[in-house]
């Protein structure tokens, strides 16, 4: 059963400080919420790198490849019409629609792959929703949640999170 | 728990005063350079002036190109570019040097424009064109508009300076409204002003040849080219120990080099424009420019530039770390501001030798010559005022840029 402790702050900059410190003494399953990008925040966690660009860009791909196989099956292979004598696959001019196939591809492989995959959005239950408060992520409050599966492990990470300067602390467990 | 934000660099530097050596290297230099042309010219007059033409309208072009971005920044609003914006502001107000370096292209003009006085052997098709094109295409309106592309981009581009300037002095929010209100009239005027220069002095040297899209084009080429240029020269600050260059943060060095992404696609998109719609119309009029630059020695020059210009280095700046690293982004920047030259090249050059490549010695003369007095004139106007506006209202905003 997972457990997950939240600490509150008042002040942005408060908030990535601590997020640095918590992360440089080691402590795992750190996470953080705001209701608007936090600079620096990224950094102090050391998130990995967005796998988004990694998945536009095979999108973008796949529809470049796509795109310009579509055309040129259609107008040079399947049924090639002669317009005053151009080549049926002209290179050039299949180039737009290449182009916006792969903008296309590029767009709709970011849409869905962040509902479905980056979002798990059938989900909308997230264990962190049991705090009342927490809700005031999304209006003026910051939050960094410490998750963790060991019980014997809150009290410490409670007055870890005191002493970063949260303001005030809950602790949620995941409902089975 | 009251929190400290991060100090800020102190922005409050003295005028400039260094750069002395490139400003006598390059004012020695460029009278030098322009001597031998010179030298070159009354030996040979059709090589020297084309040559002269080239780095003309690539000098020039880095002049009209750093200000179309200040204009561009404050047309939309931007705070990020503050502590960049003076370098974009110097190099523009050299403006008027290339009015004066213009005349030697008026005064021989005949030796490299074909209509200023058209060989009575020609066909009769090809006078008859000309005759029908005089009305544009006659020395007198050609000189005259030449003078008016140079009002508008001097004065616009002095405009810009003065304000700012005076805004070091009093601080006056006001002459900031004044700048921004400057810049979307004047961005207009700007980029039709070298919309019709490219058509005379360019278009022209083929001149029963037409494009719309052409003025476009050499204009995305130099934009192109100036964004390399501060890119370039922000690299160079950075890595020195100029408290200037501390003040450069490596996001806004990330920015400019988003733009140089964005600005390569733009440049790929109008010449791609041009050259699909001339395949694919398939005439004999628009087809001879292509035709006379896609033969012979011509088609792997412009092959280089495809690759060279757009193909390679848009792949190379999708990466993150190579806008955010100095030393590759500077590469780039070098390799951007030759490739640029060699497009020109490649504009001018078939037009008066359809089956060499007529490179001659006075083209590196002319570029050096031009180059030379051009950055000596940037670098004379940089020192004495302040490096960064020290009292523009969004100076801090710019110092805290963080890429989001």
């Amino acid at each position: 059963m997972r457990r997950f402790v939240l600490g509150v702050f008042t002040q942005p900059e408060a908030c990535v400080e601590a997020a640095r410190q918590l992360h440089a003494q080691g402590v795992p399953g750190l996470d953080a919420y705001s209701p608007y990008p936090l600079h620096g925040i990224d950094e102090a966690l050391e998130l990995p790198p967005s796998k988004v660009p990694l998945v536009a860009l095979v999108g973008g791909l796949f529809g470049v490849i796509g795109g310009y196989t579509m055309q040129w099956w259609m107008n040079g292979v399947d049924y090639p019409i002669n317009v005053g004598n151009r080549p049926p696959h002209g290179f050039w001019t299949n180039i737009p629609i290449t182009f916006e196939c792969g903008i296309l591809l590029a767009v709709l492989s970011i849409f869905f792959s962040s509902i479905f995959g980056f979002f798990q959005l059938p989900r909308t239950y997230h264990p962190v929703f049991e705090s009342e408060q927490f809700r005031t992520a999304s209006l003026d409050r910051f939050w960094i949640s410490v998750e963790t599966e060991d019980e014997s492990k809150v009290e410490g990470l409670r007055e870890q999170l005191r002493a970063v300067g949260a303001k005030r602390i809950h602790t949620v467990l995941e409902a089975t | 728990m009251s929190h400290e934000q991060k100090p800020l660099p102190d922005a409050n530097l003295p005028p400039f005063a260094g750069g002395r050596t490139l400003m006598l290297g390059g004012l020695a230099g460029g009278v030098a350079g322009l001597l031998l042309t010179l030298l070159g010219g009354l030996a040979a007059p059709r090589p020297a002036l084309l040559a002269y033409l080239v780095a003309f309208v690539y000098w020039l072009g880095l002049a009209v190109g750093t200000t179309t971005l200040v204009l561009a920044n404050h047309a939309a609003g931007a705070r990020w570019n503050v502590t960049i914006r003076r370098l974009g502001e110097s190099i523009g107000a050299t403006i008027p040097l290339f009015a004066l370096l213009f005349i030697p292209l008026l005064l021989g003009a005949s030796h490299i424009w074909f209509w200023v006085a058209p060989d009575t052997t020609a066909s009769k098709e090809l006078l008859q064109l000309l005759a029908q094109k005089r009305s544009y295409l006659n020395l007198p309106s050609f000189a005259l508009r030449a003078v008016v592309y140079f009002i508008i981009w001097c004065g616009v581009a002095w405009r810009l300076r003065a304000l700012s300037l005076r805004q070091d002095e009093s601080g006056d929010p006001a002459l900031t409204l004044a700048q921004r209100r400057l810049a979307a009239p004047g961005l207009i005027f700007f980029i039709l002003a070298m919309t019709f220069a490219s058509f005379d002095w360019l278009m022209s040297l083929q001149p029963t040849w037409y494009s719309t899209i052409f003025g476009l084009y050499i204009h995305a080429g130099a934009f192109v080219c100036s964004l390399a240029l501060i890119c370039l020269i922000v690299t160079g600050l950075r890595s020195s120990d100029a408290p200037w260059g501390r003040l450069i943060t490596v996001d806004h060095q990330h920015n400019l080099g988003k733009l140089l992404l964005a600005f390569t696609a733009f440049w790929a998109y109008m010449a791609f424009s041009q050259y699909m719609l001339i395949w694919v119309g398939n005439l004999p009029e628009e087809l001879q420019w292509i035709v006379s630059r896609s033969r012979g020695v011509w088609r792997p020059v412009g092959q280089l530039i495809l690759f060279g210009q757009f193909l390679i280095p848009f792949f190379i700046l999708l990466s993150r770390k190579v806008k955010r690293t100095t030393g590759r982004l500077a590469a780039l920047s070098v390799w951007f501001l030759f490739i640029h030259y060699v497009d020109l090249y490649w504009v001018v050059m078939p037009a008066a030798a359809p089956d060499q490549l007529g490179l001659h010695w006075t083209h590196f003369t002319a570029f050096f010559g031009i180059g030379g007095v051009s950055v000596a004139a940037a670098v004379y106007l940089m020192r004495g005022v302040r490096p960064v506006p020290v009292k523009d209202p969004f100076l801090e905003d710019s110092l805290r840029y963080a890429q989001p």
